[in-house]
């Protein structure tokens, strides 16, 4: 089969279609901005659209990903809603201090102004990164969903506790964090990109059951972000790192384009890759999964590389089983991790074993 | 309510007077009152615990017997329950709470004596990482299975947490990361209580999604585990 370009190669396998290879793309963000000259910090890149969009810009360029999804971290909203967030120099930012305290808190939440912030500030990233990368590498923005924007802004355990004894307060809250995700993809939709990346982590079976995400998330909220991002034109993707993830709401009833999970090998319940295509999660998605992050900091490039061909190798038999051309793409389970001490030749071995071990034949 | 510091001790009851005297209105038994205990914990009801709790020493019932065989019985129930997708986080969560409404009652009432031979542990996320709901299960399991919980908090500094295992005499450290990058914090925190010479007389055992049994072998660690009960069981066994 003639070898496709990175883009041609991210579109057919979103359409099931065949592939000269199955399609790479380890979640490298964060750590791209070690690609850029003048060693920039993290709190550099996750300061400033220009940098933040390069470092993505320039991880095309040294890897040529099919995809690029534009994840910072998981505080951008819960720090636009007046949580503060800590930003040490190399470090991913986190929230330091919540902003619920009592439940009357719930309900002075209101949507900010998301053009501000830094929820307008990965809007502008998102726009540059499309202007220099749009029909290169298929372009998923990525942003927390309802309800992890609200466990970041009032401290998860808090906000679970209050789940079960005033859940009421939650739903007015829950309310504008929607609006404001809903405001945000209308946006995103602008700038170009291909697709939206929720991180939906709370339909997770060690967290919630399905009674209690589909009343926190599933049912109502996250059915108005994603008939949002529909509506914006954008592809629908779910980012779910989680060890035993609601598989059954998020992909096949929210009706998914791509969904991105992890593999947690000690944890019994959490699903194989194989088991996910078996059990027909792929049929009408694209699953991105779901080698160990580890790997990227821990391993050697050798390492690196077997585990790929292997996953390579398992995912190719049980799309193959399953009647499926592709539908599934060679990723890590959760962001590389974008610390100094990341092997960046981790990464470019996920490349070529993929390359290599990952051809298709049909 | 301090959750930095609670203590609760599994002791030998048997020279405990049985019998239990009434302080004026409705006499209770003590089955009943243990089982008030455990329901208030399995139902989620705090003012129940406490009031159960209350109930107990009015009616001479052993503190310790109240705990064991009450608040902890009710906690073993729930943490069943969990474990079979019966009840999830929110529930775990809220009853914990209530566990330690009826302990902040109990515990007081525990003559000082009997507290001595209690093993200490401490629990911590390290460095670099906020994310504590694990390590706060790990400290109530740890309550409710007899240790003297000192809970170090989250983003603690190594050089922190190794000077409070050598300052209080922790016999047990519990360390907890949920990300890749501050597992790094693991071994330098076992480093360091080498340093300071208490490594040979601290369990350590770590937890996270991404630790693993490989990983504790690697790093010098004594033991990890993938959820709570499990880890508390292990160190009661040892």
């Amino acid at each position: 089969m003639k070898e496709m370009t990175p883009f041609e190669r991210a579109v057919a396998t979103l359409n099931n279609e065949q592939v000269d290879e199955l399609p790479a793309y380890p979640l490298a963000c964060g750590v791209c901005r070690r690609l850029l000259p003048g060693n920039v910090t993290y709190k550099e890149w996750a300061s400033d659209s220009n940098l933040c969009a390069q470092a993505f810009v320039e991880g095309f360029n040294t890897y040529k990903f099919p995809f690029t999804v534009t994840l910072e971290d998981l505080s951008v909203t819960a720090h636009d809603l007046g949580a503060h967030v800590r930003m040490d120099t190399e470090n991913t930012p986190f929230v330091d201090g919540h902003i619920i305290h009592s439940l009357e808190d719930y309900e002075k939440i209101q949507c900010p102004d998301i053009t501000k912030g830094r929820t307008g500030q990965l809007i502008g990233m998102n726009k540059i990164v499309a202007e220099k990368l749009k029909g290169k590498s298929f372009l998923i923005a990525f942003l927390e969903g309802p309800l992890l924007t609200l466990s970041q802004s009032a401290g998860a355990e808090q906000l679970f506790m209050d789940m079960f004894t005033e859940p009421a307060p939650i739903h007015k809250a829950l309310d504008q964090t929607t609006r404001m995700c809903v405001e945000a993809v209308e946006a995103i939709g602008e700038t170009g990109v291909d697709g939206m990346c929720w991180d939906y982590l709370w339909g997770n079976y060690s967290v919630l059951g399905d009674a209690e995400y589909g009343e926190f998330e599933g049912d109502k909220y996250a059915k108005q972000t994603n008939e949002a991002t529909r509506k914006a034109g954008l592809g629908l993707g779910i980012h779910n790192c989680s060890d035993i993830p609601h598989l059954e709401t998020q992909i096949k009833k929210f009706g998914v384009d791509v969904y991105s999970l992890a593999y947690y090998p000690l944890v019994p319940e959490c699903p194989t890759a194989t088991k996910v295509i078996e059990d027909g999660y792929a049929d009408n998605c694209t699953i991105f999964g779901n080698l160990d992050p580890q790997l990227f900091m821990r391993a050697t490039a050798e390492k690196t590389a077997e585990e790929t061909k292997n996953l390579c190798q398992e995912v190719k038999t049980a799309l193959c089983k399953r009647g499926l051309n592709s539908h599934f793409g060679i990723a890590s389970g959760c962001e590389v991790p974008p610390d100094l001490e990341t092997r960046m030749e981790n990464v470019q071995a996920v490349m070529d074993a993929t390359h290599q071990y990952g051809k298709m034949e049909y | 309510m301090d959750f930095t510091s609670i203590h609760i001790f599994l002791l030998n009851t048997n020279n405990v007077d049985e019998s239990i005297t009434p302080k004026g209105g409705k006499r209770i038994s003590k089955e009943q009152i243990l089982e008030d205990l455990a329901n208030a914990v399995i139902n989620c009801k705090a003012d129940q615990a406490k009031a159960a709790a209350e109930q107990a020493l009015a009616e001479g019932v052993n503190p310790v017997e109240a705990i064991n065989e009450g608040l902890v019985k009710g906690m073993s129930v729930v943490g069943e329950r969990y474990a079979a997708h019966q009840v999830y986080l929110p529930q775990v969560l809220v009853s914990s709470k209530c566990l330690y409404a009826g302990l902040d009652i109990l515990i007081p009432a525990i003559p000082k004596d009997d507290l001595a031979n209690s093993k200490k542990a401490a629990t911590v996320v390290v460095e670099g990482d906020v994310h504590d709901i694990g390590k706060n299960i790990v400290k109530t399991m740890l309550t409710a299975g007899g240790f003297v919980v000192t809970d170090l908090g989250k983003d603690v500094p190594s050089a922190d947490v190794a000077a409070k295992v050598q300052e209080a005499g922790i016999d047990v450290l519990c360390m907890s990361t949920l990300m890749t990058p501050t597992m790094d914090r693991m071994p330098e925190i076992i480093d360091l209580l080498k340093e300071n010479g208490t490594r040979s007389s601290c369990t350590v055992t770590i937890g996270g999604p991404p630790t693993s049994p490989n990983f504790a072998t690697e790093i010098g660690a004594d033991h990890r585990d993938n959820n709570a009960q499990d880890c508390v069981n292990w160190l009661k066994a040892m």
